[in-house]
């Protein structure tokens, strides 16, 4: 090596510090390493990303994750999984908290006071804690029901197998379930899979209520294809920048990134749809190659008469200074015209669309305008992700209804069941108070049992805590639903060990060897989740597409899965479905208006919190001091009313207003927010846990309420799901207030300096 | 300090027109940069931690309403009002472009959170608590700040370094936006940003997808803006800081009451 003096100073260097220094950083560092380094540059270890699947908070992301020493670092999106490439949701991230999560329960744990007292002791897995379980399932398992959160892959064949050899049922759980939208998408699709959007390649998007940038179904996903949208490579160059409108009678998230927003009275919004609909055919513009006839029963516009502009434009309470001096129904006309002739064009719903007693008749009316619009399985249109390829995959959550919950809880209060296992779902605080829930399993005849790794309202009713290991410490897969369009099964593998403090156990594990031992091996043969997967892996192998084509052996496959996240075969599409006929009269003929729980002044929407969701993320610090997109306000559930509304009403922010309908009342703080309509209260889930983390229940009763008890559990959509946006509330003040733990204010709301009306964020019109 | 023999000059790109304001990056960022825990305490004092926040401000009356977001972090000024006013040179300018905080010298002062136009540094109230177990997931490559200093977003600096110590001197090759997307050496905000909205990149980098943006506004100031042929502004631009960040205008089609199409 010539000597420099460079090199003489890093050779000068390394014979100091040497001595001491080499078991802190490698040779290579110490050979070009000047000895006046930073600390930043000491860090002792080294990191690995390991790939695995983002858990319950992420709804079917992959993800990469930082592990040093044993710890989990850092939660990121994994670039090379189809389904969320390399992005990340808001929510990603919470899976570390909840694996170091300080209120954790540590192992198992057997009821000894009164059901629901608290009053728990610790005992061993082995014999104690599965003795127990073993001996109840023995006698109780005939008509037992085991609730977990929505399931798919192999964890979700397992619980389905396991609950129905034993003589039960599994049912998955959701508090805004997705039933209704399931029953709309078998309807006009006959599909059993929920359809992604290729908004990305789309040029006109009119979305109806659906939150699909924040909460809705794959909103990781669609936020990127949205990115895409508005500023892709191919945009910039083309100058075709998306177009997006939002039919909601709510300010969401989505509506305030929308180019336009539409407010229109709850409910009401297949009746724009099918107004839509009546235009375009009466008008020719359908897309080529599209048979009215088919669709119609060859009865063409005529078939929608009843939903023409001029007939329905009047009650659907759009506001008229969205008009710009044109009629309603000229509106309408517009719209369904800049739908046909800036294609590709998507019409997509969901959340509060479907959420009414005529929720299904919504969802059909406006997935129905994707047939006429030529974009079902087109370029920018809509697709369908194939079935697994494994046969035995759940590549579907089976989640229960409004309906079956109260199936469910009439079945344990006539004895039918008298064994509920209860795995990652809380729904004790995800029904509405007035089904009673509570009540039907707080009683001596139910054995429960719960597998859950936190405390909360319905865990607090166990007989019996095993908790589970989190998904960052144990085996897993999915079938992700939406998919990307194309097979793909994600791998979830433990990342890192249990705190030695804490002693979990795979759920799964437990239910085949609970299997085992009761004699279901012909259905259940394997003994641990870990070996279901590697025999699911072989069969991969076996098929040699996608990713196995290139595996040397199934071991290999078993590796290149573990590393890269997953199998997948891009050339495996999903079904094109073609339209049955008559369709437009058959989603015609179903069409009635919104029926309304009770009839306060106001139209209650209740919405999905953007970091809690429906409260299953409460007890997560990070989550819950989050800034909501659209009010900023963290911690506390607070109270939408139009600001001109409220203080007609002489209420201001930080007042504790009271939200009262048929079904009960809760209180919440105010936020008078100038874009919501002023016949509509807006109230997010998440808050209002009483048993639980500090994080979770740290707020008094006035500032953190659960929306869901003022929702009357009979006011039901057609397919039994829960009706949660067609309530009226009335509202009022209580006197008293507090202060809304807001962001907004450490900037200001409106800039100053600024008059109403005018630019603050810098926006250009081309 | 280690130093590289690639004069990069950091700077970021945001596209208001992506952004739809989810607040995945403030998460990103609190998670990778050790922040403490937002308690509701913090917010009714004003007092959050935020590197990077969503600003959103409301434009109109309903139903012409609109909500506009507007991601915020530390500028990293060329003509940094911060700096200067630092008596103890806590933070200063480095060679790459970026305003660095170096806490073991911060008094705490708050000159230079009083000096910032843009509010992006924050002065620690508090000693910084986490629950025990909790102190797992600190990162191990970044400080944690004790009570009585300022801080603010560093580009992720820790990162950078990683991304130089790897690419750089150990491999010898060059960190341009391939080596820093691959090897994850992007600041966290912006990996984790779901619409793209965030880009980051080198100035000096032919190649870089910032360096178009930042030619852009640097040939046409603010005197010239209409000229500009991006869509590219820096915040407050009239205070001639010289922001190592750009924004892209918002896009919005319906402005002056046109149509679409």
């Amino acid at each position: 090596m010539k000597l420099t003096r460079r090199n003489f100073l890093a050779w000068a260097g390394l014979s100091a510090v040497g001595a001491v220094a080499c078991d802190v950083i490698q040779d290579e560092e110490l050979s070009l390493q000047s000895p006046a380094s930073l600390p930043e540059d000491l860090v002792k270890g080294r990191d690995n990303w390991y790939a695995t699947l983002g858990g319950q908070a992420t709804d079917g992301e992959g993800v990469i994750v930082r592990v040093m020493e044993g710890r989990a670092k850092k939660i990121q999106g994994n670039p090379k999984y189809p389904v969320n490439q390399g992005k990340q949701s808001v929510r990603s991230e919470a899976g570390l908290q909840a694996l170091y999560h300080p209120d954790r329960i540590s192992g198992p744990l057997q009821r000894t006071g009164p059901r629901g007292s608290g009053q728990y002791r610790s005992i061993q897995w082995e014999p104690e804690a599965l003795d127990i379980l073993r001996r109840e399932l023995r006698a109780r398992s005939q008509g037992m029901v085991l609730i977990t959160e929505p399931l798919r892959g192999t964890l979700g064949m397992i619980a389905d197998r396991f609950a129905t050899s034993a003589g039960g049922r599994h049912l998955g759980f959701e508090a805004l379930d997705d039933t209704t939208y399931r029953a709309a998408i078998k309807g006009v699709f006959d599909q059993d899979r929920l359809p992604d959007f290729d908004i990305s390649n789309a040029n006109y998007v009119i979305s109806f209520g659906a939150d699909f940038l924040s909460t809705w179904k794959g909103s990781t996903r669609l936020s990127t294809a949205y990115g895409e949208f508005r500023q892709g490579n191919k945009r910039q160059t083309q100058g075709s920048r998306g177009y997006l409108v939002h039919v909601d009678p709510r300010f969401s998230m989505t509506a305030a990134n929308a180019d336009e927003w539409l407010p229109i009275r709850p409910g009401m919004e297949g009746y724009l749809a099918l107004s839509l609909a009546y235009v375009i055919i009466s008008e020719g513009m359908q897309a080529e190659g599209v048979d009215v006839d088919a669709l119609t029963n060859g009865q063409g516009a005529a078939a929608l008469a009843a939903f023409a502009p001029e007939q329905i434009a009047g009650q659907l309470g759009i506001p008229e200074q969205l008009h710009e001096g044109k009629s309603a129904a000229e509106k309408i006309r517009d719209l369904a015209s800049n739908f046909m002739h800036h294609g590709p064009s998507i019409a997509l719903g969901g959340d509060s669309a479907g959420a009414h007693t005529n929720g299904q008749f919504n969802l059909m009316a406006i997935y129905a305008l994707n047939y006429l619009a030529g974009s079902v399985g087109s370029g920018g249109g809509m697709r369908f992700s194939p079935e697994s390829p494994l046969g035995n995959l759940a590549d579907a959550a089976t989640v229960g209804s409004a309906q079956d919950w109260a199936g469910v809880a009439n079945d344990i209060r006539s004895g039918r069941t008298r064994m509920v296992l209860v795995h990652d779902a809380n729904p004790v605080h995800g029904l509405p108070a007035s089904m009673a829930f509570e009540s039907a399993l707080n009683r001596e005849e139910v054995f429960i049992v719960s597998f859950s790794s936190f405390m909360d309202e319905t865990t607090a009713l166990a007989d019996l805590i095993l908790p589970d290991r989190v998904f960052l410490e144990g085996w897993g897969d999915d079938v992700p639903e939406p998919g990307p369009g194309y097979e793909v099964i994600g791998m979830q593998q433990p990342v890192v060990n249990p705190l030695s403090d804490l002693d979990p156990r795979s759920f799964g594990d437990i239910l085949l060897s609970m299997a085992q031992e009761m004699g279901q091996e012909s259905v259940l043969p394997w003994t641990s989740v870990e070996e279901a997967l590697k025999s699911g892996a072989e069969a991969l192998y076996n098929t040699g597409r996608g990713t196995s084509s290139h595996a040397a052996s199934a071991d290999d496959l078993w590796n290149m899965m573990l590393r890269q996240g997953g199998w997948w075969d891009e050339n495996a599409r999903g079904p094109v479905p073609s339209a049955p006929g008559g369709l437009l009269n058959n989603i015609a003929a179903q069409a009635r208006e919104p029926g309304y729980s009770g009839n306060g002044d106001f139209y209650l929407l209740p919405f999905a919190h953007n970091t809690l969701m429906d409260g299953r993320l409460a007890h997560i610090p990070w989550m819950q001091g989050v800034p909501d997109p659209i009010t900023t306000v963290t911690w506390q559930t607070w109270v939408e009313l139009n600001s001109s509304t409220a203080s007609q009403m002489g209420l201001r922010e930080g007042d504790i207003v009271s939200v009262a309908t048929d079904a009960g009342s809760i209180s919440g703080v105010l936020y008078p927010n100038p874009a919501l309509p002023p016949n509509v209260v807006a109230v997010p889930l998440g808050q209002g846990r009483k048993v639980g983390s500090e994080y979770a229940t740290s707020g008094d009763s006035r500032e953190s309420s659960n929306a869901l008890d003022l929702l009357s559990a009979g006011h039901l959509t057609e397919s039994g799901g829960l009706a949660w946006a067609g309530h009226r509330a009335s509202v009022s003040g209580t006197g008293e207030s507090l202060k809304i733990a807001k962001f907004e204010g450490i900037f200001p709301a409106r800039q100053i300096g600024h008059t109403a009306g005018e630019a603050v964020i810098i926006v250009t019109n081309h | 300090m280690v130093t590289s023999r690639i004069d990069h000059k950091w700077g970021m790109v945001v596209d208001l027109d992506r952004c739809n304001g989810c607040q995945a990056c403030v998460i990103a960022c609190q998670v990778e940069n050790n922040l403490p825990i937002n308690d509701k305490n913090a917010f009714l004092q004003n007092r959050a931690y935020e590197w990077i926040r969503i600003e959103r401000y409301w434009e109109g009356d309903y139903p012409n309403i609109k909500a506009r977001f507007i991601p915020v972090m530390c500028q990293h000024c060329e003509n940094a009002p911060c700096e200067p006013v630092c008596p103890v040179f806590a933070t200063y300018h480095n060679d790459e472009g970026l305003n660095v905080q170096i806490y073991n010298r911060c008094v705490g002062t708050r000159y230079c959170i009083n000096n910032c136009p843009y509010q992006v540094r924050f002065f620690n109230y508090w000693h910084p608590n986490w629950p025990e177990r909790l102190q797992n997931q600190l990162n191990p490559d970044v400080t944690v700040r004790t009570r009585g200093i300022t801080e603010k977003c560093t580009f992720c600096i820790q990162r950078l370094r990683r991304g130089q110590i790897q690419v750089e001197r150990r491999a010898g090759g060059e960190l341009n936006d391939g080596t820093l997307k691959s090897g994850n050496h992007m600041p966290a905000c912006v990996q984790a940003c779901p619409t793209n909205a965030l880009t980051f990149g080198d100035q000096n980098d032919v190649h870089s997808p910032v360096k178009p943006y930042f030619e852009d506004v640097n040939r046409y100031n603010i005197h010239h803006e209409k000229e500009r042929k991006t869509r590219g502004y820096r915040v407050l631009e009239e205070m001639n800081t010289k922001p190592n960040v750009i924004y892209l205008k918002k896009v919005d089609p319906n402005l002056g009451g046109g149509h679409h199409g």
